[in-house]
């Protein structure tokens, strides 16, 4: 079992300390054109993992009940809407799946 | 001089105020998804008070609830917040006076990417009271609606608690709604990210933590392939 308190502790040291930095270190401005494509696309790579397949084992057999969740959210934000909208109208089908 | 300083300060909360109320909305999601993870109420303010991190404190909980090791926790959070590395080198160079160390700690702290789009895009030195400013603003949003979403979870009919579950999925759906708008190959990029994780784990039996490292620098590698130079901003 996992200190909660030591988690969040680590993990605001491996937030902050990318963020701090290089206001102390201005040469990481010039890391590798490569390097820094990296760092960009990083979170656009992370999103699919992040995903897949968690949202759909953490519903069990109604798994589908997750599917319709991620892709309304994925619509509404894709068709410009915000993501609290997103947010709820994924909550509000997933829920509905849940129920029928 | 003490009237300019008011003056930045005034202007930065008012920058602050559309972050203010983008960063309440998702914290209240986030606030209810650290209540269905089964933390204290203590504990998800704290992620938000010392992390302060949209999609950082979604991934810690996603890995922290598929009960993954502490260190696949925290390296993960770590590979996904090393783009603030380029951010905040460049905001670094927006700033009138790069000396105080307490400011840019300040700045340092408050480097999100949002604050990062506005005040990049100022077209002008920012002074440590015009960050201060939005930064607060922002941070009040955020540890504010955290605790809100942890509250208001406690009157959420069953039901919506069992579903709630999908909000930290549908963060990150939203997101990628977004990408894909602005650019389709964020959707190839999915595929292999996605495809191979599933496989990883589904078929293999891959631990999560490991699993999600493995993809996600697979997909960032294929990423840097397909996506020109103009296309990632570099």
């Amino acid at each position: 079992m996992i200190n909660v308190f030591v988690m969040i502790g680590l993990c605001s040291v491996a937030t902050m300390l990318p963020r701090m930095a290089p206001y102390f270190m201005p040469f990481l401005a010039k890391l590798p054109k490569n390097i820094r494509k990296s760092m960009v696309l990083l979170p656009v790579a992370a999103l699919g993992a992040l995903i897949f397949p968690l949202a759909l084992t953490d519903f069990g057999v109604e798994w589908y009940a997750g599917l319709v969740g991620v892709v309304s959210a994925f619509f509404v934000s894709y068709f410009k809407g915000s993501m609290i909208l997103s947010i709820l109208v994924s909550l509000a089908s997933t829920a509905i799946m849940l129920v029928i | 001089m003490a009237n300019n300083k008011r003056k930045d300060a005034l202007e930065g909360i008012k920058d602050g105020f559309p972050i203010f109320l983008g960063y309440f909305t998702t914290a209240l999601a986030f606030g209810l998804l650290t209540r269905t993870s089964g933390l204290r109420f203590v504990e998800g303010i704290l992620i938000s008070l010392t992390n302060y991190s949209g999609s950082g404190q979604f991934l810690m909980m996603n890995l922290f609830n598929a009960g993954s090791f502490l260190l696949e926790i925290v390296i993960s959070v770590f590979f996904l917040n090393t783009r603030y590395i380029f951010m905040a080198s460049s905001l670094y160079t927006h700033l009138e006076n790069p000396k105080s160390i307490a400011g840019r700690l300040m700045c340092g702290f408050g480097t999100t990417d949002e604050i990062f789009a506005v005040a990049a895009l100022k077209g002008k030195k920012l002074t440590y009271s015009y960050m201060a400013g939005i930064v607060f603003t922002s941070y009040a949003g955020w540890t504010s609606g955290t605790a809100m979403g942890y509250i208001a979870g406690t009157f959420l009919p069953d039901v919506i608690q069992k579903a709630a579950v999908i909000t930290v999925y549908a963060m990150f759906a939203s997101l990628l709604g977004s990408e894909s708008r602005k650019n389709a190959k964020a959707l190839l990029v999915l595929l292999v990210s996605a495809g191979l994780n599933s496989m990883l784990i589904l078929l293999f039996g891959v631990g999560t933590g490991v699993s999600f490292l493995i993809s996600m620098l697979a997909a960032t590698i294929f990423g840097c392939f397909i996506y020109t130079d103009e296309e990632a901003g570099v």
